[in-house]
Parts: structure tokens; sequence; C-alpha cells
């Protein structure tokens, strides 16, 4: 196994240089430029030259992708044109507040959604069943700022029990981190809960219809043994991937969650980053997310065998 | 108790078994010393000269100090300067600084700083450029004193150093405004009279400001940059809300203190709510434009660009950036600030009355248009820009014009724009944008309005009639001559259509009742602002 970790953490660079220089060659030939944005809207076309060739920007593609890379392999992320931090130090800001909206979600999902699946498949036709599905579906359906805004409104403005917009990092105390967490994570989650909770259940259905849970229940088990021992754990598979491949849609959904939450995150810096043509801000991003991806690809998998033990690499 | 309090009572009680960590207890003296505040747009970067963007210049104006500023009533007024001196001749110009100037760092202000500040701000600044090139020497005499010869008067040198448009004059430590400037500098000290706090600072999100406890204010009424510049709080944070109605809940929420900007949209919610002040913010508003590309086909032919005058309704333009609310914008025959002291519209009744639509496609014709495509670009993230494209897609339409509509992003359009290529190789026919009213009361500071041909702004509009008149207005020397020189500048510029104007429009500000002190402006000004619990 740790032979099969280590090989798929080495298989993630030349993945990531794919990806880099991917990023890199559609960033250098989409219309835009950050000198322009820096200049400002009075400036002359000699002062965008000049701040263009201040940055570098003058120079062939080649050029800017070879310098890029050679920073990249010193571990130096570069510096972003606007701010004049280095991306890792944005980066590095930027991490807490998404970190902590995704853990949030994450949890969130898991507490609400597996359990939800499982009784609308224990209760399959029933009322309950239909009742769960009815909202699976509504969640799925409502977009995240649509919810954001509802959530503001009714559980900010109206009730005045949380706060709109912000974040307050842990070490601040748990609460004033929770607090802003909550409404962005009830936002970000709704697809997702949806989505495991229709896994779940499609999952679990599976599962009940197998021999050996109907032996289960001839033998007396109990209803919560039989579903969340016996059943839940045969399940897990499709459940675990499900949640894996959520990773990938709480990171495109943190991108609005944190614009309607006013929340500094990862999301906010990408576009904010896109919109001003921040290149190396952008690709540090890139670099990052592509690594987290196959990081999650990775940890299902391993995840898989402890769940699955017919399961080896 | 209410429920939020039990809630976070229960929470935090759980908070402090699982992490050890508390809240930090915060006064409800200290809530009421930090001003929390939405500005127009994120502070991306932090060098007033190397950046032109107004929000880094309403930043800066916190941190750096000029040697003069303009007051309410436009006039230039003593900042760092104690006095001034002018030779006989109007060439020689020597300023000495007051006494006890500070840098945050605890360095004092010398006129070596002001000499260097002045030469990096020279070359990026359109007055500055002007005084270098008749400037002879730029020196300091001594510790206080320094002197700039010029070859030549300039009679508006003082307005140069006061003027609030970006880039302002700002006067920073030497070994700082030695950088380069189209290089960014990467110190943050100034003398003005609150600390820039770099370790808060969140790009994108969050910058703080510190009270410099060492300003020491000088003794008038403060008045827009000029005058005693009081800081009655001890911070205050920039916090960055991308979204519209997000400020809006988090300013009736109490969350923050004051939004500079609100959208017209979300006006109307915040006016009901008891808890919240909204105004005018700044009188001086913004002219709205669209810009016709003078080297190509079909704009190239001054009846061309006449026709579309003729036809075009300010109204139109006006009520799809502001809507209904008729207190926000006014029609705009020409090209220059309403309501201030040399304001004229000679020659601008081609702007006015009925829209002539059967005159304008008989002059359009004329011009030789033929029904080539007309590219119009248009910055859909910008609310005012897209409003404005909207308007100008239909009234070319309904000029018979074949519009090749460009929708993108502001990123886009800004490099786009800058292509002097013909439209079907990457160049353009005309753009949208808007400019703020303090940048048009005269030709000072006013980019747009040249027509230099190359060297002019976007469009690179040729008129010598509009360029002579401008001249004219750099030689005036009483409000008279300015006055009649604005007239003739602004008649010249129609006659010729340097671009087309699309009304004038003002904009709210909002903040909440227990905040006092705010000054309408064409910036947020700090000083005399202050917060009660």
């Amino acid at each position: 196994m740790l032979s099969y970790i280590l090989r798929r953490v080495v298989a993630t660079l030349p993945v990531m240089a794919i990806v880099a220089l991917f990023v890199f060659s559609l960033l250098y030939i989409a219309p835009g430029d950050p000198a322009v944005v820096i200049a400002g809207d009075q400036a002359s076309p000699e002062d965008v030259e000049r701040i263009r060739q201040s940055l570098g920007l003058d120079r062939p593609f080649l050029v800017q992708f070879g310098s890029w890379v050679w920073r990249i392999l010193h571990g130096d992320l570069g510096t972003s044109i606007f701010t004049n931090l280095p991306v890792s130090a944005m980066i590095g800001q930027r991490l807490g507040p998404t970190l902590s909206l995704m853990i949030v979600t994450l949890l969130l999902t898991i507490v609400v959604a597996v359990p939800l699946g499982v009784v609308a498949a224990w209760k399959a036709g029933s009322l309950i069943d239909r009742v769960i599905m009815g909202f699976a579906v509504f969640g799925f359906s409502l977009p995240v700022f649509v919810v954001g805004y509802m959530l503001a409104y009714i559980f900010a403005l109206e009730l005045e029990w949380l706060p709109v917009q912000g974040y307050t990092p842990l070490n601040q105390g748990f609460w004033p981190w929770l607090e802003n967490l909550i409404l962005p994570a009830i936002a970000l989650g709704c697809v997702y809960i949806a989505l495991v909770a229709r896994i779940t259940r499609a999952a679990m259905l599976e599962v009940l219809q197998q021999d050996y849970i109907r032996t289960a229940k001839a033998k007396g088990l109990g209803q919560g043994g039989i579903l969340f021992i016996h059943a839940l754990k045969n399940a897990a598979v499709p459940i675990v991937t499900v949640i894996g491949i959520g990773i990938a849609l709480l990171i495109g959904g943190a991108v609005v969650t944190e614009s309607v939450f006013a929340i500094p995150g990862l999301g906010r810096l990408t576009i904010d980053a896109i919109l001003r043509r921040d290149y190396p801000v952008i690709q540090g991003i890139v670099l990052l997310f592509s690594f987290v991806y196959v990081l999650v690809n990775l940890m299902i998998d391993v995840i898989y065998t402890l769940v699955d033990p017919r399961i080896r690499y | 108790m209410d429920r939020r309090t039990v809630l976070k009572g229960l929470a935090g009680a759980g908070g402090l078994a699982l992490t050890g960590l508390s809240a930090p207890a915060i006064a409800q003296g200290a809530s009421a010393r930090t001003l929390r505040f939405v500005p127009q747009a994120n502070l991306a970067n932090f060098d007033p000269i190397w950046g032109t963007q107004y929000v880094v210049r309403n930043a800066a104006a916190l941190v750096w100090d000029t040697l003069y500023g303009i007051d309410a009533q436009l006039q230039p007024q003593r900042q760092m300067i104690e006095s001034e001196e002018t030779s006989d001749d109007g060439k020689t110009w020597t300023f000495r600084l007051r006494p006890g100037l500070k840098f945050h760092d605890g360095e004092p202000v010398l006129a070596k700083d002001a000499v260097a500040s002045l030469s990096r701000w020279a070359a990026r600044d359109p007055m500055g450029l002007m005084i270098i090139a008749i400037q002879q020497e730029l020196t300091a005499v001594d510790d206080r004193t320094f002197k700039w010869v010029l070859k030549q008067p300039f009679p508006k040198m003082l307005y140069a150093l006061a003027k609030n448009n970006a880039p302002c004059s700002f006067i920073m430590p030497e070994r700082i405004a030695k950088t380069d400037p189209f290089k960014q500098i990467t110190e943050y000290v100034g003398s003005g009279p609150m600390k820039f706090a770099k370790s808060e600072w969140v790009p994108g999100a969050k910058s703080v400001f510190e009270k410099f406890t060492d300003y020491v204010p000088r003794q008038e009424k403060a008045s827009w940059l000029a005058g005693g510049k009081q800081i009655l709080v001890d911070r205050v944070e920039w916090i960055v809300m991308p979204d519209p109605a997000t400020a809006a809940a988090a300013l009736q929420n109490g969350e923050v203190d004051w939004w500079e900007n609100p959208i017209a949209d979300l006006v109307p919610v915040l006016k009901k709510n008891k808890n919240i002040s909204v105004d005018i913010g700044d009188p001086l508003g913004n002219i709205g434009s669209f810009r016709m590309n003078h080297l190509f086909a079909p704009f190239n032919d001054v009846r061309a660009r006449r026709a579309v005058l003729m036809a075009l309704s300010q109204e139109d333009y006006m009520r799809a950036i502001v809507g209904d609310d008729n207190a926000l914008w006014k029609p705009l025959p020409g090209f220059f600030t309403p309501d201030t002291p040399v304001y004229n519209e000679m020659g601008g009744e081609i702007l006015k009355g009925k829209r002539d639509f059967d005159a304008a496609k008989k002059l359009l014709a004329e011009s030789g248009y033929s029904g080539q495509p007309v590219t119009c670009l248009v910055a859909q993230d910008q609310p005012i820009t897209k409003a404005q494209g909207d308007v100008t897609a239909d009234l070319l339409k309904r000029l018979g014009m074949n519009v090749d509509f460009v929708a993108t992003d502001w990123g886009t359009v800004g490099s786009r724009r800058a292509a002097k290529t013909p439209p079907g190789q990457g160049g353009w026919n005309m753009f949208h944008s808007w400019h703020a009213g303090a940048d048009c009361i005269t030709p000072a500071a006013y980019t747009a309005i040249r027509a230099n041909g190359d060297k002019a702004w976007f469009g690179w509009p040729n008129s010598p009639n509009t360029e002579k008149e401008i001249a004219g207005w750099f030689d005036a020397k009483s409000v008279e001559e300015e006055k009649a020189a604005i007239g003739r500048v602004n008649k010249a510029a129609i006659e010729d259509v340097v671009y087309a104007p699309t009304g004038f429009f003002l904009t709210y500000t909002a903040w909440r009742k227990n905040v006092s002190g705010i000054a309408k402006g064409p910036l947020p000004f700090f000083w005399g602002v202050s917060k009660s619990a």
C-alpha cells in the first residue's frame, strides 16, 4: 500500500506539469492585459507598455513559461503582479477560510445526507422516502446564490441569529469561527447533501436486497444494526466516491459562496485574479487545486481498501 | 437575552472545550473606535503613483499627505506647505515645508523627500509631465525648503500639486520615492493621518488603517483634501464586498458602518431602514461616455460621429444607469462637470431638444456609411458600461447601423481598446466608459477631452481646435478667462465630437446613523468622521 501511495504521489508531478502548461498557454492566448488594469482608465498606451515591460509581460511565451517553471522547481510560486506579495503568502492567507468552509460543509453533508439516504432506502416507496427525495431534488435545483440570499435574509436580517458576511479565524474562538460558516455551509451544502443522499439511497437499496441482509433480519438483528453495520458498510464504496468527487463541486461552489458571504477564501481570490489577469496567482491556485484533486482521488482509493477488504492495489 | 446570545454562549462553551482558545472580549468602546467601511472596489495594490485606480488614491489619501490639498471650493490650499514664493518672472517656485512633519517610521519629512516624491509623481501624471517638459531643475535648498525652476511660467502649479485626481502628488520618504515610477513600491510609509497595517492586509478582502498619533493636523477646518485632518477613530477597516446584496445586508445588520457606493437598485431598501442614512456621496458625480474610434470608418468621418450625437438620448443612457430616480441624473450638453465655477455649455445645442433620427440618418448616409459592421466593445462585468452598451446597441440599430456587439469583460475591453488595428483585425469602433466629475472640471486632469491624435486617449481624436482652446485654458489667469476658455473647448470638442457624453449622473453613499461627520466629496474623507457605540 505504501509503495502504491508513493507511486501515486510521484505520478501527480507530470499531471500537474501538464495542467500548468495548459493553464499557462490558455492565459497567454486569452485576451486581456494586466498592465492595462494596473495603469488605470486614464493611462496612455505608452504608460501601459512601460508597465508591461517592467513586469516582463513583453517577453516571448517560452521565456515566460521557462522562467515560471524554473521558479516552481525552486519552490517559488512567484509574486502577484498587482499586490507585489508572494503568491504562496496570498494563497496561505486564503486557504484557512476555504478549508474551513469545505470542512464544515463536508461534515454537515455527511451528518445530514447519509442518514437521510439510509432512511429513504429503508422506507423506499413510502411518504418519508418521497419527502426526502423531494427535498433532494429541491436542493439540487436551487443555485447556491439563491439559497445564500434566502438564508442571509431569514437568519441574519430577520432573525438576527447569524452574521451576513465575513470570516473569523479559529484561533479567535470556536463560535466566532463557526457562526460565520453556518449559513455559507448550508448554502453550499444543499446541492451536495442532495447528491449524497440520492447516491446513498440508491446504494443502500441495492445492498438491502442482498441475501445476507435477509439473513440478518431473520436472525433478529435490530434495525439500526442492519442498516448502519451491515448495509451501510457494504454500500460505502459509491458513497465515498461521490463524497470525494463532491469535493470538486465544493471548490466550484465555494467561488460563488465566498462572494455571496464575503468570505476571503481561495474562490474569491481566483475570481479576482482572473478578472485582473494576475497570471502568477492564477497559476499558483490552479497548481494547488490540481494537487488537491489528485490527493482526494488518492484518499478515496485508500478508503476503498478500508471499507472493502476485497480491494487490493 | 436573545437567541443569538444563547447560541453564542453554548457554542462558546463547546468551543472552549474543543480548542482551548477563547474569543477576544471586544469591549463596546473598542467597537466604537473602529470604523468598518465598504469601499467601491478592492484595494489590490497600494502604490498610488504606480497604479492609478480611484480606490488606491482613496486609501492613499489616508496614509500619504500632499503639499497642497484641493478644498470644497475647488481651490488649492496649503497642506504640508508652510509658505511658497514665486519669482517675478513666474519661473521659479520656492516652497517651505511646515515644521514638525513626521513620517510613520518616526523620521522627519525633509525637502529631499518632497523632491524625490514630486519627481516620481511627475513622471506619471499628465500635469506633472507638462511641468517636466518645461523644468530646469527641482532641488532641495535646505531641510525644509526646495525650489522648482522652470523655463517658462506654469500658472496652474498649485492646482497640479493639490488636485485630487489620480495620481496625486503624495509625499513619501526619499528612499521609497526613488523607486522607478513604473515599478511598485513595497513600503507604505507616509506622513498622513493614518498608518497602513500591512500585516493585516488581505488583498481582495480587507485593508486596515490605524490612527497615526504623531500626526499634527493643520488648524483650519477640514475641507476635502485640505485643512485639519482630525482622525476621531482608532482604526478604519476596509472590508471588500464583491456582492452588493451582501454589502446592503451587512450595513442593515450593523456588521459594517459605511458603504461607499450602494448600487441604485438597493438604495430604496436602505432608505427604508431607520438606522441608515443615505445621501449623494460625490456632488461632482460622473460623466457617462462612449468613445468612437477616429482612425477607422465610419467614425473617421465627423458626419458619422455627429449623426450619433444628433440621435442619442441622454435620458435613455441615464435611466439605464440610475433607474427611475430623477435626483440622480441630469442632461449634459457638453463635456464639463455641471455646477462648478467654470462650467459652460457653449456649442452644446446638438445634444439638446428632441432627437432627430431622420436628420441623423441623412447625415450618416452622407458620411458614406454603407452597412459595414460597427464593432462595439462592452464590458459586461461593469454595470455602468453594460447599461450604456445596451442603449448604444439599440441606438445604432435604429440608425440603421450593423452592430457587432462584443460583450466581454473589463480586462479584455481594457486591452483591446488600445489596439490601433482595423476593427475586423482585432480593433474596434466604439467602447463605453465614464469619468469622475472631479476630473472633468477643467482640462487639467481631463485625459478624455484631449484631442491630440496619436497622443490622445483611446479613439485617438484629432481636433486642432480643441487642443488650441485647451492650451488657452492653461494660459488663463482669471476665473472669467478660464470660463470663456472652457466654453470654447466645449464648442470645439462638440463640433469635432471628441467623444459622446451620455449624461451626468450621481451616486449615493450610505452609513449607519451612529456614524457622523461624513462629508460629500469626490472621495471618502475619514477625517472628522466619528462613531458612537
